[in-house]
């Protein structure tokens, strides 16, 4: 387990050294810095209006409640975008370079290279939501009060999600030889799943219920509001292992193809 | 045990057996890629590994350094067995891969320290142990350098170096001359004759003369199946039908003396004159496999005061030896 450690560091500053993980790091940022200003802009409008009472029925809605509940939707679109560059990396880089050969002749398990280069690009994501959190003091300066809640249950929504989604690249990044492939495959895959909301939302009979079940943003969109609900965490945890015991298989596959 | 195995027992006994490869079979869907080999690597020897592409060698030599599994048949490495325990039996082995598989967004030094960490080299003396490695191999110089940027030569070096780290038993080297002018060819040799001094070495290429000169032992693959295995002379002796023999003599005008003279040993076959050049006659002959005339030839030319200058034996090249084992056991199957 401690190998494990050492290949996710390895992978995390291959990342950070990385002129992929430097643009992923600052595009993000920006992104979510701009629909941040996006919603405190548009926040700021409408309670301005409210208080005018032009619409009396938004005066109790909460900087938060608006602000924050929107800025984690948004932020889970864009994570749309971001996941296949960084797992294009981790598994079709290394067989690119052969370097994956080399991996696999070190007295490591397969499972701490697949848990490893996991935790790497964890590590590396979690790096990427750091700098948003800049966005609290900014509010509490700024004189606003923070509903606790709401961005704490928000954050570990978005987290569970971001996992997830990574398992998935990890996954698709081990079975194919190139990261372009990898990243179309991973995007394509990620909308389809991102899609698959709307399709639940139109469809009737038994089976909506089914598909609404498989969706993951019908799973993320209560984290946002606040609601903290066990079925969902459990979701996102079996997704996330899911997609891992699939990376698992694909690295042993090697045993028996050519 | 097989008759194959005792077959390859030609070191002197003392040596522990360091790698025990015991009937191993693959096969990819239909293609049998490696079809029940067995072999033993004795320790403190440097092995060559030969055959045509795609005779198995990568296959066996994957399995060997613990990639895949062998479909049949079980690999000791130092005692252990290396799937039984893949993790344990992996740190006795070191491997050089092809220089390109390295990772260039790396530094020299972080990727040597990544390697030691893995390979549970213990935190108090990985520094040390790094920088030993480091020196040993001639990288001080580019220590800070991204892997990326250093020269083919130093990529091999760093190559060798991870190998080393975690000082494992047996050494895999993979085309360690690959692309590298004649210098570094011969740098790079002399450090693996070196290392064949302490560790078990196998050495996996494709250039025939390296392996004569630093390799005790070869094996030859081909078509997945172990065709012959021995020390070069060993494997000449095999193959030899006839022994030819070349005699230099001084004198010229007695060329047809000589010839006479050679022509009337019982065996000698196709006696002839290869060349007259600046007094001298060079002759050939053949002589039956077993047969040496060489001590009857050098008392006739003396007894007949015919000045003989030269008389030698001619040696096959490993390349012709690999070429004949080849063609005959491509014709044989």
């Amino acid at each position: 387990m401690k190998h494990a450690f050492t290949v996710a560091r390895k992978d995390f500053l291959s990342y950070l050294n990385s002129w992929i993980g430097v643009f992923v790091l600052g595009f993000f940022f920006l992104m979510a810095g701009l629909f941040f200003y996006l919603l405190v802009m548009t926040y700021v409008r409408i309670s301005m209006n409210a208080s005018q009472s032009l619409y009396p029925s938004v005066e109790g809605l909460g900087l938060t409640r608006f602000v924050y509940s929107s800025y984690f939707l948004n932020l889970s679109v864009v994570l749309l975008f971001f996941v296949p560059l960084l797992t294009m990396r981790s598994f079709a880089e290394e067989k690119r370079h052969q370097t994956l050969e080399l991996l696999f002749t070190y007295p490591l398990s397969d499972f701490e290279i697949v848990w490893g280069k996991y935790l790497g690009m964890v590590w590396f994501f979690e790096l990427m939501l750091l700098p948003t959190a800049v966005t609290i003091p900014l509010v509490i300066w700024a004189g606003g009060s923070i509903d606790w809640g709401p961005v704490v249950v928000g954050y570990l929504g978005f987290w569970l999600l971001g996992t997830a989604y990574l398992s998935l690249g990890l996954f698709v990044s081990s079975i194919s030889e190139n990261q372009v492939v990898s990243a179309m495959l991973t995007f394509a895959t990620l909308i389809f799943l991102w899609a698959l909301d709307w399709v639940a939302g139109v469809m009737t009979g038994p089976w909506a219920a089914f598909v609404s079940a498989l969706a993951p943003i019908r799973h993320y969109r209560e984290f946002p509001l606040g609601i903290l609900d066990l079925s969902h965490i459990v979701y996102f945890c079996f997704f996330t292992l899911f997609f891992l015991f699939l990376s698992l298989r694909a690295v042993e596959t090697r045993n028996w193809k050519g | 045990m097989d008759s194959r195995v005792s077959k390859t027992l030609v070191r002197p006994p003392e040596a522990p057996v360091m790698v025990r490869v015991e009937n191993i079979s693959k096969r990819f869907g239909r293609l049998t890629a490696l079809d029940s080999i067995s072999f033993e690597i004795r320790q403190g020897e440097i092995l060559g590994f030969l055959g045509p592409n795609g005779a198995g060698k990568t296959t066996a030599i994957r399995i060997l350094t613990g990639f895949f599994p062998p479909g049949d048949g079980k690999v000791w490495i130092a005692g252990q067995d290396l799937f039984k325990d893949p993790r344990g039996g992996k740190r006795h082995i070191g491997y050089m891969p092809e220089s390109v598989s390295l990772y260039d967004d790396m530094k020299v030094s972080e990727f040597l320290d990544f390697s030691a960490c893995i390979k549970s080299v213990p935190r108090k003396t990985r520094a040390v142990h790094v920088r030993e490695k480091t020196a040993r191999c001639g990288l001080d110089s580019v220590r800070n350098r991204l892997i990326g940027q250093l020269s083919k030569g130093f990529r091999q070096r760093v190559g060798l170096a991870q190998s080393l780290i975690g000082d494992p038993d047996v050494l895999f080297l993979d085309e360690p001359t690959n692309g590298l002018d004649p210098q570094q060819i011969i740098e790079i040799r002399t450090l693996i004759r070196e290392l064949g001094k302490e560790s078990t070495l196998i050495l996996c290429t494709h250039i025939l003369p390296e392996v004569s000169m630093v390799c005790d032992r070869v094996l030859i693959l081909n078509g997945g199946k172990l065709v012959a295995s021995g020390t070069t002379e060993e494997l000449e002796a095999t193959l030899r039908e006839q022994q030819e023999i070349y005699v230099t003599m001084g004198d010229r005008h007695r060329a047809e003396e000589g010839l006479a003279v050679l022509s009337g040993f019982p065996g000698a076959e196709q006696v002839r004159i290869v060349q007259e050049k600046n007094d001298q006659v060079y002759f050939s002959l053949f002589v039956s496999k077993g047969r040496d005339l060489r001590s009857e030839i050098s008392r006739a030319f003396v007894e007949r005061n015919l000045p003989l200058l030269e008389i030698r034996s001619v040696r096959l090249s490993l390349e012709e030896i690999f070429m004949k084992i080849v063609i005959r056991e491509d014709a044989a199957s």
